[in-house]
């Protein structure tokens, strides 16, 4: 009858929402479709894998991606270790403290990867740190500042998975039951936090493993990131097929906290450029 | 009868304080209490405050003499820095608004657009990945996309005849690292707006319809209002995303382009007109922009906050 | 012709029948209810009348114009959304001119509106707060004003009082009555509390899976249920198993005791015949035209201004009796013998 008029202002509407879509899409495959072809062109006129070839068998590929895979470990680990306790101990014991340990988090927003890598190897190559002058102490210094760096993903997650549990009452209930201290952490409040750790840790993973700015200062081309500044310095396929590898990984990475968080928007705002 | 006008009066002081459950015996006046947050305290002051403290007292010291100057500072003000900066806070400002509008709109495709739901997943998906896809490798996508030989640019040159390297377009310049930045520009948009348009409440659509409101009185007169300080807040963090960017334009430009973060680089690297002096005022004119910028989300996320909670 | 009337309307969702043949003729200046547990339709039979749902079959004409397929926003219906729906970033003055201003009336003409609005519903201080500095009680009733300052023609309010707490909800109620007999607006209110709806309307239509139930003002639907959703819904009822029914001599037996009844049986009943009677007809002790049931003491729950007890009267039947906390009543004991009794008039087959 009369109505019409309802209906066909949704299928403008529906019209006009796919015309975003399909741009932003495009926007999004188009660099990818060019990519992967460049990378399959390293030879005249065949399309082939040659340059994959090339390289998964270059030694530094795998020399430099376990070693940013080792430094991402330790980042998490180190991420995990100090934040979870103490978002906990804040909720439980110290509230009041709160604001002050959320704009610490926030700080590594404020302060750029290439201002931080700056100020970290001033204060840590002269005395009494002097972390610079060895290996291991590059190592440590890249780890910390990957934790750093992670810091506001870290604790927004883990925080806001505290605020998803009643903190107060699990630990009261563990307590009148028995429970330590240790015992309330290992088998109380992280196997809660489990969704919001995973997460975190991929976030850490995706962010950390092609980094290049606190990498190529510290550590140079042992690590991942340099090493493909590198190779895009020199060869042309190669560098597109390490994008595709590179794109394959992040994808891959935020498939897995996609899984865990169920497709909630929260959580998997971006890092380091 | 009598009962109502004394209602109105009767609720006034509970406004405002019924907000969180009590929270219960925080003593924390105990030194053990405080031995728990040492740890994150410690890191944060190693590895935070001392290299920013550290770069804030080196801008403010005579490199030679180690006295008290604001040397550094003027140092800034030479054309050649004064330009990066400005071409730091373009490129951030162009990428915003334009990752912020193509963001915006996908975004409400996606939760009031009418569109499936399996298009919002995937494209949340898509923009979690887009989003963290920065960097060298993007550096290489583009560079295979619309560099020389590029396959748009040789798209747009062989079938279209539009040669737009001969337009005077280059992917190494200005608008080609804005084209790139995009890349992650929007799908951060879509993530950090998402949630804002999803808090739009049905009800206020059907209110404004309710009162007589045409499609677009909804839009201008009550849902863009509500939307206006998260649009504002998501395209400062967009800002505040490309202004300390590095990687990518680094590896996308050799350097060659003229940003706060390559000047910056290239001071760390000790190479070009070494000052260490002039790059620390430069870092913490960085420091500045970005706690203004993150001062303002702030300010414009407690007022959207404050209207959007209950 | 009624002022509002909705005829044989239905509304599908899918598979699903959200309401089905609805039929309903509302009188102008009346107050009409529509009262059910979640899921009966009533919200969506609302949402109808307000132009948010088309109904899939049915027309709704309102003062003789048909607006079955009208768009929302043409209707001037006003409504009062459950969670308020106040614009968060309008002022209450801003909100509750909202509406004018969308139609182009002149600021002086929304001024002097808005501050009647303001005056009906005693919020005269409050025009420049923001919604965000009010209580839930105040923000209904700003969303309340809203609704009234475009005139409209009928009144559509959806659970406006469940989202507040149980002290201002009467308060609030009594006001919802008193601004609606002041301008005598054509009033439709959807509840799940019966007792809203039996103290605000002057008819209820109790709904239940889509369907009406019944039509009628609240003493009828209240004493006269005509189905067994109606009578145990709204208040409270024993539902007993009776045996040897006679329909001429108007007798049964309950447990094994005879109880006469008056009501008329011409009104189709089960199969399993049982007999109705609200818990407050009970007495404990005897009286003129009453029937006698003898039982022992199993509880007493204390509910304040009424104690309930309940009474085994054999072979595992069990009746709740509400008695008056009056200080001369003589309160039985669990486990006492009791007589219990209850009027010929005040019970009925179902």
């Amino acid at each position: 009858m009369k109505a019409p008029a309802p209906s066909a202002r949704r299928h403008v509407q529906t019209l006009w929402s796919w015309l975003w879509i399909v741009l932003g899409v495009l926007y999004f495959v188009v660099p990818l479709i060019a990519t992967f072809d460049f990378s399959l062109r390293a030879k005249k006129d065949v399309l082939t894998f040659l340059a994959y070839g090339r390289i998964f068998t270059d030694a530094a590929f795998w020399r430099t991606f376990s070693f940013s895979l080792q430094m991402a470990f330790f980042a998490i680990v180190v991420s995990i270790l100090l934040v979870v306790p103490t978002a906990y101990w804040i909720r439980l014991k110290l509230p009041r403290l709160r604001p002050m340990v959320e704009f610490v988090s926030m700080l590594p927003f404020v302060v750029p990867a290439i201002v931080l890598v700056f100020g970290l190897i001033r204060v840590f190559s002269g005395p009494p740190f002097r972390l610079t002058n060895t290996f291991a102490g590059t190592n440590v210094l890249l780890v910390a500042g990957y934790v750093v760096l992670a810091l506001p993903y870290t604790y927004r997650a883990v925080d806001t998975g505290l605020g998803a549990i009643d903190v107060r009452t699990l630990t009261e209930a563990a307590q009148s039951l028995g429970a330590g201290w240790g015992t309330i952490m290992f088998k109380i409040i992280f196997p809660n936090l489990r969704v919001a750790i995973l997460s975190g840790a991929f976030l850490t993973l995706a962010t950390v493993i092609g980094e290049y700015t606190l990498a190529t200062f510290i550590v140079g081309n042992k690590a991942f990131g340099p090493y493909m500044s590198l190779i895009g310095q020199n060869r042309t396929y190669e560098s597109s097929s390490l994008a595709i590898i590179s794109f394959l990984l992040t994808w891959a990475f935020m498939g897995l906290i996609q899984i865990f968080n169920r497709g909630r928007a929260e959580g998997h705002l971006a890092g380091a450029r | 009868m009598l009962l109502a006008p004394m209602s109105s009066r009767l609720n006034t002081e509970t406004v405002g304080i019924k907000r969180d459950a009590p929270q219960a015996r925080p003593d924390s006046s105990r030194w053990r209490n405080w031995l728990g947050v040492t740890p994150f305290f410690l890191f944060t002051f190693l590895f935070i405050v001392l290299p920013s403290a550290y770069l804030l007292v080196g801008a403010f010291r005579n490199n030679s003499t180690g006295q008290f100057t604001l040397g550094n500072f003027l140092g800034l003000f030479t054309p050649e820095i004064l330009s990066a900066y400005w071409v730091t806070i373009r490129i951030s400002a162009v990428t915003a608004l334009g990752g912020g509008l193509l963001g915006f709109m996908m975004a409400y495709a996606v939760t009031v657009g009418g569109l499936p739901r399996w298009v919002r997943t995937t494209l949340l998906t898509f923009s979690g990945v887009a989003a963290n896809f920065a960097g060298v490798p993007l550096a290489f996508a583009f560079i295979a996309t619309l560099g020389r030989t590029g396959m748009v640019t040789v798209f747009l040159k062989t079938i279209l005849g539009l040669d737009l390297y001969d337009q005077g377009f280059s992917l190494y310049s200005f608008w080609g690292l804005s084209f790139t930045y995009l890349y992650f520009q929007f799908p951060l948009m879509v993530l950090t707006i998402t949630p804002a348009l999803d808090g739009l409440k049905r009800e206020w659509r059907e209110a404004a319809e309710n009162l007589g409101a045409s499609t677009f009185q909804y839009w201008t007169r009550v849902a863009l209002p509500i939307l206006m300080p998260p649009i504002l807040g998501a395209m400062i963090l967009l800002f505040g995303n490309s202004f300390g960017a590095y990687a990518t334009a680094l590896s996308l430009t050799g350097g060659f382009i003229n940003l706060v973060t390559i000047v910056i680089g290239s001071q760390i690297k000790g190479d070009i007109l070494y000052n260490p002096g002039l790059g620390y005022a430069l870092a913490v004119g960085m420091v500045v922009v970005m706690a203004m910028a993150m001062m303002i989300y702030f300010a414009l996320r407690r007022r959207s906050e404050r209207w959007l909670r209950q | 012709m009624s002022f509002l009337t909705l005829a044989n309307i239905s509304k599908t969702f899918g598979a699903t029948v959200a309401v089905a043949d609805f039929n309903l003729n509302i009188e102008k200046g009346e107050f009409v209810s529509f009262l059910g547990p979640s899921g009966c339709g009533k919200t969506t039979t609302l949402r109808m009348i307000a132009g948010f749902e088309m109904p899939s079959t049915g027309i709704i004409t309102l003062d003789d114009m048909d607006i079955t397929y009208q768009p929302p926003n043409q209707r001037n219906v006003g409504m009062v959304f459950q969670a308020y729906a106040l614009f968060p970033n309008m002022t209450v003055a801003q909100n509750i001119g909202f509406g004018l201003q969308v139609r182009k009336t002149p600021p002086a003409e929304i001024q002097k509106r808005v501050e009647e609005m303001l005056a009906l519903i005693h919020l005269e201080e409050f025009a420049s707060r923001y919604p965000y500095q009010m209580s839930g009680g105040q923000q209904q009733r700003v969303a309340l004003a809203r609704a009234l300052a475009i005139q409209p023609r009928v009144l559509l309010l959806d659970e406006p009082l469940s989202a507040l707490d149980a002290k201002i909800r009467v308060e609030l109620r009594l006001e919802i009555r008193r601004i609606q007999q002041t301008l005598g607006i054509t009033t439709v209110y959807v509840t799940h509390d019966q007792e809203e709806a039996l103290s605000l309307s002057d008819r209820v239509v109790v709904m239940s899976r889509g369907h009406m139930e019944q039509v009628g003002t609240p003493y009828e639907i209240y004493n006269y249920p005509t189905t067994e959703f109606v009578a145990s819904f709204v208040g409270q009822l024993n539902l007993l198993p009776i045996a040897n029914l006679d329909r001429t001599a108007r007798s049964c037996t309950l447990a094994g005791q005879p109880v006469h009844f008056e009501h008329s049986t011409d009104r189709p009943i089960s199969d399993t015949p049982r007999l109705a009677i609200r818990p407050e007809e009970f007495w404990l002790g005897d009286g003129q035209g009453r029937n006698l049931l003898r039982g022992r003491v199993e509880t007493l729950i204390f509910l304040g201004a009424i104690i309930r007890v309940r009474v085994d009267i054999g072979d595992g039947v069990l009746i709740s009796a509400d008695l008056f906390n009056a200080r001369s009543l003589n309160l039985p004991r669990v486990g006492d013998e009791v007589l219990v009794s209850f009027p010929v008039h005040a019970c009925w087959l179902i």
